[in-house]
């Protein structure tokens, strides 16, 4: 006795009707959260630099030039000013301890055995003449005379690959051992989830010291240290979501048409729980970068001459009071980029709320 | 005179419970099927009506497997599938189908409607029980969803973009999609509102005649089942107290539970409810975990008699028509 | 004639702000209540029963809500402008309100006698002793056996019926002059919902407490109502007296529910009458009747122009077009 819709973008009242899938439901709400849109700028600028690194005008990240150990971050002057500076302040200073306040003819002689240093000498990096000294540091170098800018932005590439595809694994296993677990139920579950509470009880950190020390310290071997323990909270989430789904109707509803039990697991339940695993994803990727970083910083993640934001920060510990933009800038750019992280994925969480879904 | 479809016998459905902190053992049953028995017809609506926890939900469930019976037989094309593995049960789900109460819970949100109402065909198609190329099955979509009233320029569109009558529709159509013989329509229109509850039922009717489906209902709405159906069955703590024609039910309930319920409905005009005469049961429904010697109603029941609390009645036919009641004051 | 109003409800108007756009959930809807009177609101999902009543007791969440505008006569003062202390004072005691679910509406950490008690307490400021004596005499008037001992009982050990007579008996502990039931059967089977009516019917005559029932079943309103109010799309279509609504209905919304209810004492034909379309989507309403889309009887105007109330004598209004300037209809 109903007629069928005529006109499909209009509703009763002649009204333009917008189709809406869930997910642009979500992206709407996620639009009107202002931290969680900076959040999610800045972290594409991040991964924009990253993944751009290699093309940016930047200089090398691991060439080792001692001549330029340690000068300070400046927007004007370049290597070789600062170089002479320094020279000439250390000269000064061992002058006056000898009671003079000019230099001898010896040290000035030396001064200008650097001066021409400075305009001429030329190095070949990666294939290309480079007159070193007329480099200007933006932010400093480090112990090895290295660009801390190119360290960070290289150190970035690192930390947020470890992030990323750590937060994928983890979210890979964690996502299969719970759906299964949650789904068989039973004895599977029982002993699946026991595993999953001894895991919890031991010590994270000896078993990665204990990982790497069995296998090689490298960055795939950190991966996997770090992956293979942190799928254990996803499992427990993505688990109680799944028991929560297994007695919905549309569960049931599966079942009547025949489906088979991992075509309700993997096309019915996991896609309805997909705002969780959204939200923990985007929570899970700064916890990596966390690990690494204080993994790093122990001297058991990445080593020379790769950098990560962790070990930079490591490698500036000594030598904090003195050169004090080894540590700093390294900070504070992993800082902001865990921020931006974590409000973003404050801001999905909301966006994905089920109660803010069926208000009103 | 219809064919017997699908017949039902001494079903039982005993949910364990468990108890223990690390080796669990069971400690009880819950009894939500007592020993059910009936048959259903082709071509008819059998109702089957009850309060909550009554078992009426579940015996549809146990019907297409969704809970192991856990004794009895369900004789279906001549073979008892009570027992049959989920691989046997395959080629019989393909012909009988479910609908579901809840029009928001029954549908995947995160599936186009196209989708929904296409999958028991995919399902089947991989299976090779299912002759259809994509194409075809596309094209039954749009029949389906037209012919349950919706437009099929929706196909693509999700869930909660629709109300919940036009939801329950859907769950119709996919219901229908592989063509079964039998519908177990559970509580079909018991969340939708009253005005889109007669489209609904309406729409039952007329694919019931069009198909020739048998459906087996449940509502606990008398007035939607006396409307529906043309035989119901009355269940309580699990077990069917009595069963007629829809009309006869009405005019001469004859079990003590039956008249009560029949009472205590509220019927749409004053002027009857002001000088109605109602049966006001006593205390509360039972919980069914516990076996039981006697009539499941007796507690209740104001015309209980010694032999009641000894023995439990079974439903006999009273003077060779089509009405049964388990009870002793017809034996 | 005496005045003898209790409530008095004034062009009230309630909006909800979403995401979407702006919820009208209640648009201008005024009606009365008696003393002692059981006033019917029935409505389907989105009708804006709920919300009106929850308006009246100022319990919109605000935001996302906001009561617009309106008044709310109780007792002579305007309960939309009184302080929020006077209005913690009224709510429990002078004005109280039930609502569906029982298993969600009593707090399950608590004993029955504490929540029991806390309407004594606070309102009546009685001692925890005399609360207690107090409540067990109340869980007696609803009906509860043994109420001495399962006073001290914790919700999950009743039963649903009991439960919500567990409700109704905390809600008439301050012997209020109004009481809210929203929905108060809904989710008990059909047994236990006789009882339950049964009970309201005889504690609101004993106490003569006024009675706003909400409900979406005909048939419940049919057995207790004096007069009903029909709503739809959160407005008011139709007030009339319980026997003229049914016996007459004025609205083709009314005559269109009324027909498409199953009757289980008489023979329904083959087909039910079916009111078509769906309920309306309120978000932007437009100023229209809302429910011309589905109306046998729409005209030109019902798309353009919220009808006007048109009273018909004799406790009667009907918010309809065809009845404008008092025509004569014939809804067949």
């Amino acid at each position: 006795m109903t007629a069928a819709i005529e006109n499909q973008n209009k509703n009763e009242f002649d009204q333009a009707v917008k189709g809406s899938s869930l997910n642009k439901d979500a992206w709407r709400r996620l639009k009107k959260n202002k931290m969680a849109i900076i959040g999610l700028y800045i972290v594409i600028i991040y991964a924009f630099i990253a993944v751009a690194a290699p093309i940016l005008p930047i200089y090398s990240y691991k060439k080792i030039i001692l001549d330029h150990q340690h000068l300070p971050p400046t927007f004007t002057k370049t290597a070789g000013e600062l170089m002479y500076e320094k020279v000439k302040t250390r000269m000064l200073i061992i002058a006056k301890k000898r009671g003079r306040t000019e230099l001898n003819e010896r040290e000035q002689k030396k001064l200008e055995g650097l001066r021409h240093k400075i305009k001429t000498e030329v190095k070949t990096i990666d294939g290309e003449i480079v007159k070193l000294h007329e480099r200007i540091y933006y932010l400093g170098t480090d112990y090895h005379g290295r660009d801390m800018l190119a360290r960070i932005i290289y150190g970035g590439q690192i930390s947020i690959a470890i992030g990323l595809i750590g937060a994928i694994v983890a979210l890979i296993i964690g996502i299969t051992v719970g759906a299964i677990a949650g789904y068989v139920g039973g004895a599977v579950d029982n002993f699946i989830m026991r595993f999953v509470d001894i895991m919890y009880s031991l010590p994270y950190l000896l078993l990665v010291i204990i990982f790497m020390a069995m296998f090689g310290q490298n960055i795939l071997n950190l991966f996997f240290a770090i992956a293979l323990v942190s799928w254990l909270t996803v499992a427990r989430i993505v688990r109680g979501q799944i028991i929560s789904l297994k007695n919905s109707e549309f569960v049931e509803a599966a079942r009547s048409i025949g489906a088979s039990n991992r075509r309700i697991i993997f096309k019915h339940m996991v896609p309805n729980t997909i705002g969780i695993i959204i939200i923990f994803g985007s929570l899970e990727i700064p916890a990596f970068i966390m690990y690494e970083a204080f993994l790093s910083f122990l001297g058991l993640g990445i080593s020379a001459p790769y950098a990560s934001w962790g070990s930079l920060v490591g490698d500036a510990v000594e030598g904090m009071a003195d050169f004090s933009w080894r540590l700093f800038f390294p900070a504070i750019i992993m800082t902001i980029f865990l921020f931006s992280m974590n409000f973003l994925g404050d801001g999905l969480r909301d966006a994905f709320d089920p109660q803010s879904k069926n208000k009103l | 005179m219809a064919d017997k479809i699908l017949e039902v016998k001494e079903l039982k459905l005993h949910f364990p419970v468990y108890d223990g902190i690390i080796f669990k053992s069971q400690v009880g049953a819950v009894r939500a099927v007592d020993g059910v028995n009936f048959d259903l017809y082709k071509g008819e609506t059998l109702g089957l009506v009850g309060e909550s926890g009554c078992g009426k939900s579940t015996t549809a469930r146990s019907i297409n497997q969704l809970h192991r019976p856990t004794s009895g037989e369900i004789i279906f094309q001549g073979k008892d599938i009570a027992k049959y593995s989920h691989k046997e049960m395959l080629p019989v789900r393909k012909n009988i189908q479910m609908v579901f109460q809840d029009p928001y819970a029954s549908l995947n949100p995160r599936m186009t409607v196209g989708n929904i109402i296409s999958e028991p065909m995919d399902i089947y198609a991989k299976l090779g029980i299912y002759n259809k190329s994509k194409n075809d099955i596309e094209k039954r979509v749009e029949y389906l969803m037209e012919r349950v009233g919706l437009s099929h320029f929706y196909k693509n569109r999700f869930p909660h973009e629709f109300s919940g009558g036009q939801r329950q529709r859907i769950g119709i159509a996919r219901a229908l999609a592989l063509d079964p013989d039998i519908i177990l329509a559970d509580e079909p229109v018991s969340a939708l509102d009253v005005s889109i509850q007669a489209q609904i039922l309406n729409l039952m009717k007329d694919l019931q005649d069009e198909l020739n489906l048998t459906y087996l209902f449940i509502a606990h709405d008398l007035s939607v089942i006396e409307y529906i159906s043309h035989r119901i069955a009355v269940m309580y703590l699990g077990r069917i107290v009595e069963i007629a024609d829809a009309h006869d039910l009405y005019h001469n309930p004859k079990h003590p539970y039956t008249q009560a319920l029949l009472s205590a409905a509220p019927i749409p005009d004053p002027e009857i409810e002001k000088n109605r005469e109602r049966i006001i049961l006593t205390g509360d429904v039972p919980s069914p975990d516990q076996e039981r010697f006697g009539c499941y109603f007796c507690e209740r029941c104001s015309h209980k008699m010694d032999k009641c609390e000894k023995n439990i009645p079974e439903l006999k036919t009273i003077n060779n028509t089509n009405h049964q009641v388990a009870c002793f004051l017809f034996e | 004639m005496t005045n003898n109003k209790i409530l008095e409800v004034k062009n009230l108007s309630t909006h909800f702000k979403t995401d979407e756009g702006i919820v009208k959930a209640v648009q201008n809807v005024s009606f009365d209540l008696a003393k002692g009177e059981t006033l019917g609101v029935v409505g389907e999902s989105g009708s804006g029963k709920s919300v009106t009543n929850l308006s009246v007791m100022r319990l919109i969440p605000s935001p996302p809500g906001k009561i617009m505008n309106g008044e709310v006569i109780f007792d002579g003062e305007d309960l939309l402008k009184v302080s929020d202390k006077r209005m913690q004072q009224i709510r429990g005691d002078e004005i109280s309100m039930i609502f569906q679910d029982p298993m969600t509406s009593l707090n399950p950490f608590l004993r029955i006698s504490t929540q029991m008690m806390e309407p004594f307490i606070l309102h009546q400021k009685l001692k925890k002793k005399e609360a207690l004596e107090q409540s067990i005499e109340m869980l007696k008037l609803v009906g509860i056996p043994m109420p001495e001992k399962r006073v001290h009982d914790y919700p999950h050990q009743f039963s649903g019926g009991m439960r919500q007579r567990v409700m109704i008996a905390m809600a008439l502990s301050c012997k209020p002059q109004i009481l809210i039931a929203d929905e108060p059967t809904t989710a008990l089977d059909v047994t236990i919902q006789a009882q339950i009516l049964e009970l309201v019917k005889a504690l609101s005559a004993k106490l003569n407490t006024a009675t706003i029932l909400i409900t979406h079943d005909l048939g419940v309103v049919a057995g207790v109502c004096e007069n009903v109010v029909v709503m739809y799309a959160g407005q008011i279509v139709e007030k009339a007296t319980n026997t003229d609504l049914f016996k007459d209905p004025k609205h083709p919304y009314t005559k269109g529910l009324l027909n498409s209810i199953p009757r289980l004492d008489t023979k329904t034909e083959d087909r039910l009458f079916s009111i078509k379309g769906q309920p309306p989507n309120l978000i932007n309403v437009p100023d229209c009747c809302p429910f011309f889309p589905r109306c046998d009887f729409a005209m030109e105007i019902c798309k353009q122009k919220n009808p006007a109330t048109t009273q018909l004598g004799n406790r009667r209004e009907v918010n309809c077009w065809l009845y404008e300037e008092n025509k004569e209809v014939n809804l067949g």
